[in-house]
């Protein structure tokens, strides 16, 4: 379902550039549970933003779903990752004035469904985080685990049959951090394709199998 | 439920107000000093258009003068005076002249109920309360043209005149001594501005029929001719007209221009308000360049907003928000601010010019005070004002919401 094909990403700083991505090849299938691994520099975050659709590759071929990710429009990208993608960040991403429902509740918002269809969905998400009594606190109000859940719910509120988590428990204490993990590996026993970028092995362990990164190319 | 989308966007804002609160002062401040001023400029010009009436609409008047030229082998330093009957000359010569009216002064002695003043006493007719804007107040007449035909005893006063010999009193229908001789006050000239004027202000002069005045004065000679035109745009070919002709009776070259003393108030009064109009234009570039640095200014500010706002426009691309709606937000948010700062702009502006109205103005002693105080608060200039700003203010919104609409969500994240 995740197809990517001599994948390159160069960035350009004025007369510089960098070649974060060399030719990358990876088959991801549908129901997989994989880490990304690697040093820093090694090119796993520009990667998990290739896949997210929040990048596009230099060179390469992508395709998401059968659909060739290069051929689509930024607002077309946006209803990709609003739907087909849940994203998880290391440093949660929350808006900080929106509360934990309103956060919940955007990604509902930016793809038009009913006021009655988000309002199920949004508690629905918050009780199973285990947060539906903080739906009216900010973010700031929030611990890094509370904030990470509740992060893990909006990501899940158009159903979005890939998540993709970038250093979930990077942030987090050790108990939180299992919390999450627990959550995420419950979600993909559920069916979701999980893509998760750590450097952590005891993390990593929850995964179905490992991709290591060096230097912008897959070790073999 | 499509206005849910928007609701959003006002809980955003809501939470966000003590950030917007310097955008709206600046657009408050902004319109609160353009508004006012041009509300100082208009009230400027106009006050200057109600004083110059104060003396008369569109007026020439004539007195006699001195001969500065030799002419047909008679001497310069000849006096040149002027009679009652140039009045019927000129009339019968000048079809471009509404009307011309005679006026003649002297200085006497003037008394009632014990009081005793000097004051100046003009005889003249009718006419002569349409050319000079003398007004009566309530209960009381100017001199009519039955007045003249029967040479009636009766006078118009000024009201300070009122003030001096009758106090508080209303003098309408009592008796004033002037020269010795009786008359009876038919009306005292309501209060005006006049900035303009020859023997001291209206308010301190007495009004008589022009026959009248001629039974106590001795003199033959008359001191001013009033000549309205027909129209302002004559106003030079009437005063060229009166020099002709009285040349030619008097024997004096029309090209002298000491022979006659003329005042053509209408030249005078073209030239002020060209002064005035030169005011206003200029107040109302000030204004135009307060309105460009204002918009210069929201400009700036919206730019360091969407510059503080990147990380969140990198959460909300993230999470699939469309170009469309990233547009939206920060254009709703510009107009709200820009509506809420102008509508107090507004409010400050508009009581501020009419709590100045209320300060008095004093009538007699004519000072700056009587053009600074009656600013004129103008509904047509805010409606202009406000497209205008309407626009400017828009288009500084527009330019770093798209901006930010095509931010790379990457970057957007990365940014702290």
């Amino acid at each position: 379902m995740i197809e990517l094909q001599g994948i390159k990403k160069v960035f350009r700083m004025g007369s510089q550039s960098l070649e974060a991505l060399k030719g990358v090849s990876l088959k991801i299938e549908k129901g997989e549970f994989i880490s990304i691994m690697g040093p820093s520099g090694s090119g796993k975050s520009t990667l998990m933003n290739i896949i997210g659709c929040l990048d596009t590759p230099t060179e390469g071929e992508y395709v998401l779903d059968s659909d060739r990710v290069a051929g689509l429009s930024f607002d077309q990208l946006a209803a990709v990752r609003n739907r087909k993608i849940g994203f998880v960040f290391q440093n949660f991403n929350l808006l900080p004035y929106a509360t934990a429902w309103e956060n919940v509740e955007l990604p509902l918002l930016f793809d038009g469904k009913s006021a009655r269809k988000r309002k199920e969905r949004v508690a629905e998400l918050l009780k199973a985080v285990g947060l539906y009594d903080w739906r009216e606190h900010r973010p700031s109000e929030l611990s890094g685990g509370q904030q990470q859940r509740i992060a893990l719910a909006r990501a899940l509120a158009n159903d979005p049959p890939i998540l993709l988590a970038d250093e979930p428990t990077g942030n987090l204490d050790s108990r939180s951090g299992e919390e999450i993990m627990d959550i995420l590996t419950e979600l993909w026993k559920q069916g979701r394709t999980i893509v998760m970028v750590t450097h952590n092995d005891r993390i990593s362990a929850h995964s179905q199998r490992i991709v290591r990164l060096f230097d912008g190319l897959v070790l073999p | 439920m499509n206005l849910t989308l928007p609701r959003f966007f006002w809980n955003e804002f809501r939470k966000r107000r003590k950030k917007a609160a310097l955008i709206t002062f600046a657009l408050f401040w902004g319109t609160l000093s353009i508004l006012l001023l041009l509300a100082f400029g208009q009230g400027m010009s106009t006050q200057f258009r109600v004083s110059f009436s104060g003396l008369g609409e569109t007026l020439i008047m004539i007195t006699g003068g001195q001969a500065s030229l030799t002419f047909e082998g008679l001497p310069k330093g000849r006096p040149i005076r002027l009679y009652r009957e140039d009045i019927a000359y000129l009339r019968e010569r000048i079809p471009e002249a509404l009307r011309i009216v005679p006026e003649s002064y002297n200085n006497w002695q003037v008394s009632a109920g014990g009081k005793e003043v000097n004051r100046g006493v003009h005889g003249t007719t009718a006419e002569f309360a349409l050319m000079r804007t003398q007004v009566p107040q309530m209960g009381g007449r100017f001199i009519n043209a039955d007045d003249n035909a029967q040479g009636r005893k009766v006078a118009f006063i000024g009201w300070n005149v009122a003030k001096d010999l009758f106090g508080t009193e209303d003098p309408v229908g009592k008796e004033i001594v002037i020269n010795r001789v009786p008359f009876t006050v038919i009306g005292v000239l309501m209060k005006k501005l006049q900035d303009s004027m020859y023997q001291g202000p209206d308010a301190d002069q007495i009004y008589l029929p022009f026959s009248s005045f001629s039974m106590i004065d001795s003199q033959r000679e008359i001191d001013r001719i009033h000549i309205q035109p027909q129209g302002p745009e004559q106003s030079k070919l009437v005063e060229e007209r009166v020099r002709v002709l009285l040349g030619r009776k008097y024997r004096f070259d029309a090209a002298d221009r000491y022979a006659l003393g003329v005042w053509n108030t209408i030249e005078d009064s073209k030239e002020g308000l060209a002064i005035f109009k030169g005011i206003e234009i200029f107040l109302g570039i000030i204004g135009g360049l307060t309105l460009l640095i204002g918009a210069v200014g929201v400009t700036n500010l919206m730019y360091a907003v969407v510059k503080e706002r990147t990380k969140e426009i990198g959460i909300k691309l993230a999470i699939g928000a469309r170009r469309r709606i990233i547009i939206q937000q920060f254009i709703l948010e510009t107009m709200f601010i820009f509506a809420k700062g102008t509508f107090w702009g507004f409010i400050a502006a508009f009581n501020i010019v009419h709590l100045i109205r209320l300060a008095p103005v004093n009538y007699e002693s004519f000072g700056i005070e009587a053009y600074l105080l009656r600013p004129i608060f103008s509904l047509r200039i805010f409606v202009a004002y406000v497209i205008i700003l309407g626009i400017l203010v828009f288009l500084s919104g527009i330019f770093p919401a798209l901006r930010a609409s095509r931010s790379n969500p990457i970057e957007s994240l990365r940014y702290e």
